[in-house]
């Protein structure tokens, strides 16, 4: 079998797990805060005032809707599932010791690694969908929008944080391939190292997944507070085209390093 | 051809020695590796399944290397010593799910995996839940994925560990049957007369060198030198502990919380009655039959002394 079909037995094998393991349960309910978050902005807006102010400006909830897509998916939910899933990939399997089954079948290793990666983007995606979904629904129709002529913005949200869940996992398949604490090397590459680089000016910001992931939002955010308007003069978002080519350049790189490094590592079992 | 063949094979991990320099040759048929714990045994399966990278000599498997060639493992099969599973599988579909990996399409793999299932007898349990099976079930479910793609090579670590007597004397007679339809099979044990029921033909292991090789009685005798203890966990274990106070050849008998512990100058006689006992169920269900490589140990100590 070539790499590309024992790889997608392994997803066959792997989805199912994933999808009703521990993590997917705790991480399913982390999916739940924006859902009770939008749900209370709202019972607010129905109730209480009409719309959402920012700044003392009006917000219309496709903002409110976009806002909540960078603030809350984008920077932290993405990320985290890319730290949670992406570093555990093999290492689960180390743990369980179950590797030794996967690794004594007449499939490549780095077969194992590329389907367990496709089950976790498969598995991602459909925790994420319904959360997504459901806030749209909740926010968007508040504050005077619609929700027919924001629609292709949530189609174009769900295609970015795909794109986000498959460059954060490839990023930290690697770390959790090559490193002895992926988990916390992941979590300070991702809320530690990203947001300090995103701040200033220079070269470091291209050495993170955010910086070219920024380019694709398209929503509009409210610029007229003290730090956005600091935030504007180091602005420097590179064009969709670019970035989609260095978010595939990166998965594809960092895949195929965890892969070799899957290949070539020796996993030895705790007695 | 060879089984295996070893050539100055070393393995270490940092400081520590796993396999120091072992050169040996697997005849094919069934060879039981014996050694206590920490022998070496797992480290030397684990570099014949390709598990680990020997430091240094060469080892291949059926006439190849087997590091890096994912391509040898349509030729073995291998049950490893740790119990571990996708729990919420069941037995079948677990099997199925890892013959497919061999390239097997999923109608194909669903009856390979039946077939499997079949041969070590776990038909009726074959669509439970693995997470609800006893450790002999799980034991069984263990050697039927090894065997489900009909390998040349069967290679099986502590295939009888933890097994109730009936499902030991089982097991054996199933690897001996492999071994007669002219499969090789090479079983790892830290218990002398486990292997023995099943091969004349041993190597034996200890701090990582191989200390003999071929049809050794000798052993057997020292074996039979030493007092031999064996832990029973069973349902009724005082009426059990009666029942063995009355063989003469229990020189110690003591009681655990949920077992029953024995030393024995007579291994073999004792094991079978033990089977015995627990078919006819005169003093309730067996569970477990394990013992400790302290016996084995003192042998090996004698061994290397002399």
């Amino acid at each position: 079998m070539s790499v590309f079909a024992s790889a997608v037995r392994v997803f066959d094998l792997s989805l199912g797990q994933m999808l009703w393991s521990r993590r997917s349960v705790l991480l399913g309910l982390l999916l739940g805060g924006p859902v009770l978050l939008a749900t209370a902005l709202r019972i607010v807006a129905t109730l209480y005032v009409s719309g959402f102010q920012i700044n003392g400006a009006q917000a219309a909830g496709a903002s409110i809707f976009g806002m909540m897509i960078w603030l809350l998916y984008i920077r932290f939910i993405v990320p985290v599932l890319g730290v949670f899933y992406g570093t555990a990939l093999i290492a689960d399997e180390v743990e369980d010791k179950t590797i030794t089954y996967l690794f004594t079948r007449p499939i490549p290793r780095s077969a194992v690694l590329l389907g367990k990666y496709l089950a976790y983007l498969v598995c991602t995606i459909l925790l994420v969908l319904p959360s997504v979904v459901l806030v749209f629904f909740l926010i968007v129709p508040t504050g005077g929008s619609g929700i027919g002529e924001a629609f292709p913005s949530l189609v174009s949200d769900l295609a970015m944080m795909a794109i986000g869940l498959a460059a954060y996992g490839a990023v930290f398949a690697l770390v959790g391939t090559r490193l002895k604490r992926p988990l916390v090397v992941g979590l300070v590459y991702a809320f530690g190292w990203e947001p300090a680089v995103l701040l200033f000016p220079g070269y470091l910001k291209r050495l993170t997944v955010a910086y070219y992931l920024q380019a694709l939002v398209t929503h509009q955010m409210p610029q007229d507070s003290a730090v956005s308007l600091l935030l504007q003069v180091f602005h420097e978002v590179p064009s969709v085209a670019v970035s989609l080519l260095s978010l595939a350049t990166i998965i594809a790189v960092t895949l195929w390093m965890a892969g070799r490094t899957v290949e070539n590592r020796e996993y030895v079992l705790e007695q | 051809m060879a089984a295996v063949v070893a050539d100055h094979l070393s393995k270490w991990y940092g400081q520590v020695i796993g396999l120091n320099d072992v050169s040996v040759t697997v005849p094919p048929g069934i060879t039981g590796l014996l050694g206590p714990n920490g022998a070496g045994k797992s480290t030397f399966m684990k570099v014949i399944t390709g598990q680990l990278k020997p430091s240094k000599g060469s080892i291949s498997v059926l006439g190849e290397p087997i590091w890096g060639n994912p391509a040898l493992y349509h030729r073995i099969g291998f049950c490893p010593e740790q119990d571990a599973f996708y729990d919420r599988m069941t037995g079948a579909e677990w099997v199925a799910a890892l013959v497919r990996l061999n390239g097997v399409g999923e109608a194909e793999s669903t009856a390979m995996a039946a077939r499997a299932i079949e041969t070590v007898e776990l038909t009726d349990a074959g669509d439970k839940k693995i997470g609800a099976y006893s450790k002999g079930m799980r034991q069984r479910v263990k050697m039927a994925q090894a065997l489900v793609h009909n390998p040349d090579l069967l290679i099986l670590d502590e295939p009888l560990s933890g097994m109730d007597p009936l499902a030991r004397r089982k097991t054996i007679r199933m690897i001996k049957d492999w071994g007669r339809s002219g499969k090789s099979i090479i079983v790892s044990s830290h218990i002398l007369h486990e292997i023995e029921s099943m091969t004349p033909n041993i190597l034996l292991i200890n701090q990582g060198r191989i200390l003999a090789e071929g049809n050794v009685h000798q052993i057997r005798e020292l074996i039979d030198e030493h007092p031999h203890t064996v832990s029973i966990k069973a349902e009724r274990t005082r009426a059990l502990a009666r029942e063995l106070l009355a063989y003469d050849d229990v020189l110690s008998l003591r009681l655990e919380e949920d077992a029953v512990v024995v030393q024995t100058g007579r291994p073999d006689a004792f094991y079978a009655r033990l089977t015995e006992l627990a078919a006819s169920g005169e003093h309730g269900a067996i569970h477990e039959v394990t013992s400790p490589d302290d016996n084995l140990q003192a042998v090996f100590q004698y061994l290397v002394k002399s």
